[in-house]
């Protein structure tokens, strides 16, 4: 037989597995900062546990298969319900907040012929058990930070708000079946239908104009300003506040300048219940990642309770860093030590104890080192003799506090570089 | 961001004339866009334009290969990938329906009634699937890349699911309309990621289009 993967699932090697683990410990560091503690959930779910949360939007999405009593099960297809399901099931009776953050894989089903991946690793945080404009400030904040740690140099947090959209079609009193399509024109991402709803009959004018209006405002505080304008008239302006208060925040915790205020940013109203955010960098068609406010998720799994998280997509985060040519910092071998075998094993145990990545090449000769030091991607080649190890190049002994500098700068994260 | 080119697909054959025109009529510098001969890539000062083939403009825009595109409902709905449609461009204009032998309306009746399905023909697989399914009628979708009006005709398809301007093609080869599916025009099409960060480029070009679609 041929050994292949299944399709969408791929093998991860050396260069590009240190450099996911290098920006996931970057990002994971972030998260620390802010006080979020890890969790891990399992990989399986009950089917009716995420399609009590998440509905039919798991139809086509979700691995499926089927457990020995005969109940369906699923391959998590993203991290925030099996979360909000751990929230519910583990967390007590106390009312949080709670700072939860994960680094995990992902599994989703796509067409044959999409050649999309079907594994992919997220990174994400969600606060539970809190609400308000400086919970929202802190997700926009974090997700700021999260890229800037990860090394990009151009990216654009995108933030709005559903507020803002779900007021005017309460204003617009049009019906059921009316608000249906319009929400539907506004997750298709179709302003061409949504004007056209918009100018409905059945549409006060003044609010079919504001919807007009709205989706298409975007910027800095300015927009929210102009936004405010726009709904005014009609009653709505006051589903900007929450929005405004927070933008305040980020602006005081420096982090605006990577924030664009966007009213058309339009993403699972069924779902999101105030904040959205989506993060962009600049040539890469997709997201880096996104999330929001979903105050009625928990209230799904019995245990209400106010959440707000994002995801990032590490596999796009790693193809936004390649297109803007950010070199990852990785690690590799300090040394390769040569010498005879038996002092090779005391002073590669010594080196290693104080921190150094070493390879042992017991029996290689001072000549052949340097040869098996460049073949191993290592810093520097020694060799173990009676007493140190001394260095390559001019025979002292090597200093055990400090491995060798090697080309770029490490990351610093401590957890693992 | 802005020191970058914005990249537009336009789509070759039937919308292609009336695209240069209302670029031209919103004031966009289309340079040698107007006489590309074998050219299918260019770059003016402001926007690198792609000629592509029309099916494959949705593709283009939602892997961000290009920014920005026209491209006609119909063919956006058959891609159901993830673009923001910014602007109804008004030419283009054509309806999908479905038709059938205009001598053959109680054979595909008594077909549907004794085998509980029927046979369709179309270029637009997704499209017909989704009209059927909407109405619970079971069909068996047969994929074709051209000459759908044959297909009733030679006995492959009980009905078809085509585009139609005036409908004469459809009489002339003896076919009926039996209902409507829905209508395409060309529209003004964004990557969701380039309408965000290049808000004020991709939106002004909205407006400007959608402007002189109002016009011409």
């Amino acid at each position: 037989m041929r050994p292949v993967t299944p399709r969408g699932f791929r093998d991860v090697l050396f260069e590009e597995a240190a450099e996911r683990r290098a920006v996931t410990c970057s990002i994971s560091d972030v998260f620390l900062r802010y006080g979020f503690r890890f969790v891990e959930t399992p990989a399986l779910e009950e089917y009716a546990t995420l399609e009590a949360a998440a509905g039919s939007s798991l139809e086509g999405t979700a691995f499926r298969m089927v457990d020995l009593d005969g109940s369906l099960l699923a391959l998590r297809p993203e991290m925030t319900l099996p979360i909000a399901r751990l929230a519910a099931a583990r967390l007590g009776d106390a009312p949080g907040p709670y700072r939860l953050c994960y680094a995990g894989d992902v599994y989703r089903e796509h067409a044959s012929l999409r050649g999309e991946s079907r594994q992919f690793a997220q990174l994400g945080v969600e606060l539970l058990g809190a609400n308000g404009p400086s919970s929202d400030a802190e997700i926009v904040c974090a997700l700021v930070d999260a890229l800037t740690a990860a090394g990009l140099a151009d990216f654009t947090v995108g933030v709005g708000t559903v507020a803002v959209l779900r007021a005017l079609i309460e204003a617009a009193g049009a019906g059921e079946d009316w608000s249906r399509a319009l929400l539907a024109a506004a997750h298709a991402r179709n302003l061409v239908e949504l004007d056209r709803l918009a100018r409905d009959a059945a549409v006060a004018p003044a609010v079919g104009e504001a919807l007009r209006r709205v989706v298409r405002i975007g910027g800095g505080r300015e927009a929210i300003a102009a936004c405010r304008a726009a709904t005014e008239a009609v009653g709505c302006a006051g589903s900007l506040d929450s929005l405004e208060a927070a933008w305040e925040l980020v602006e005081a915790a420096g982090a605006s300048e990577r924030v664009r205020v966007d009213f058309g940013i339009l993403r699972s109203f069924d779902y999101y219940t105030g904040l959205i955010v989506e993060a962009y960098a600049p040539g890469l068609g997709l997201p880096l990642g996104g999330g929001g406010r979903y105050d009625d998720v928990l209230a799904a799994f019995g245990k209400p309770m106010p959440a707000a998280g994002f995801a990032l997509s590490l596999e796009r985060v790693m193809i936004a860093l390649a297109a803007q040519g950010v070199e990852v910092p990785v690690r590799g071998l300090d040394a390769v030590v040569g010498g005879e075998s038996i002092a090779v094993a005391r002073e590669c145990a010594r080196l290693r104890a104080a921190g150094w990545r070493v390879l042992a090449s017991p029996d290689a000769m001072r000549g052949e080192l340097a040869a098996i030091a460049s073949a191993a991607g290592a810093a520097t080649w020694l060799v173990a003799g009676d007493g140190a190890a001394t260095s390559s190049a001019d025979g002292t002994p090597v200093s055990l506090a400090s491995p060798p500098a090697q080309s770029g700068s490490f990351s610093k994260g401590g957890c693992c570089d | 961001m802005t020191d970058r080119r914005l990249t537009m697909a336009v789509p070759k054959g039937a919308l292609f004339g009336d695209s240069l025109k209302i670029l031209r009529a919103a004031g966009i510098e289309v340079g040698a866009l107007a006489d590309p001969g074998r050219q299918l890539i260019i770059d003016t000062d402001d926007i690198r334009f792609i000629i592509g083939k029309p099916t494959d403009i949705p593709a283009y825009v939602a892997y961000g290969a290009a920014d920005v595109a026209i491209a006609g409902a119909d063919v956006l709905a058959e891609a159901a990938l993830d673009v923001v449609e910014l602007a109804d461009l008004g030419f283009g204009g054509c309806r999908f329906v479905v038709a059938e032998r205009d001598d053959a309306a109680e054979a595909v009746e008594e077909t549907y009634r004794r085998l509980g399905v029927i046979r369709v023909a179309t270029k637009y697989p997704r499209i017909a699937e989704a009209h059927f399914a909407a109405r619970g009628i079971q069909v068996e979708v047969v994929k074709l890349h051209g000459n759908i009006e044959l297909a009733p005709l030679i006995g492959l398809a009980d009905r078809i699911v085509d585009i139609t301007a005036t409908g004469t093609t459809l009489r002339e080869n003896r076919l009926r309309i039996v209902e409507e599916v829905m209508e395409s025009s060309a529209r003004f099409v964004a990557n969701p990621v380039s309408v965000r960060i290049d808000a004020a480029r991709v939106m002004d070009l909205a407006d400007r289009l959608q402007q002189a679609a109002r016009l011409v």
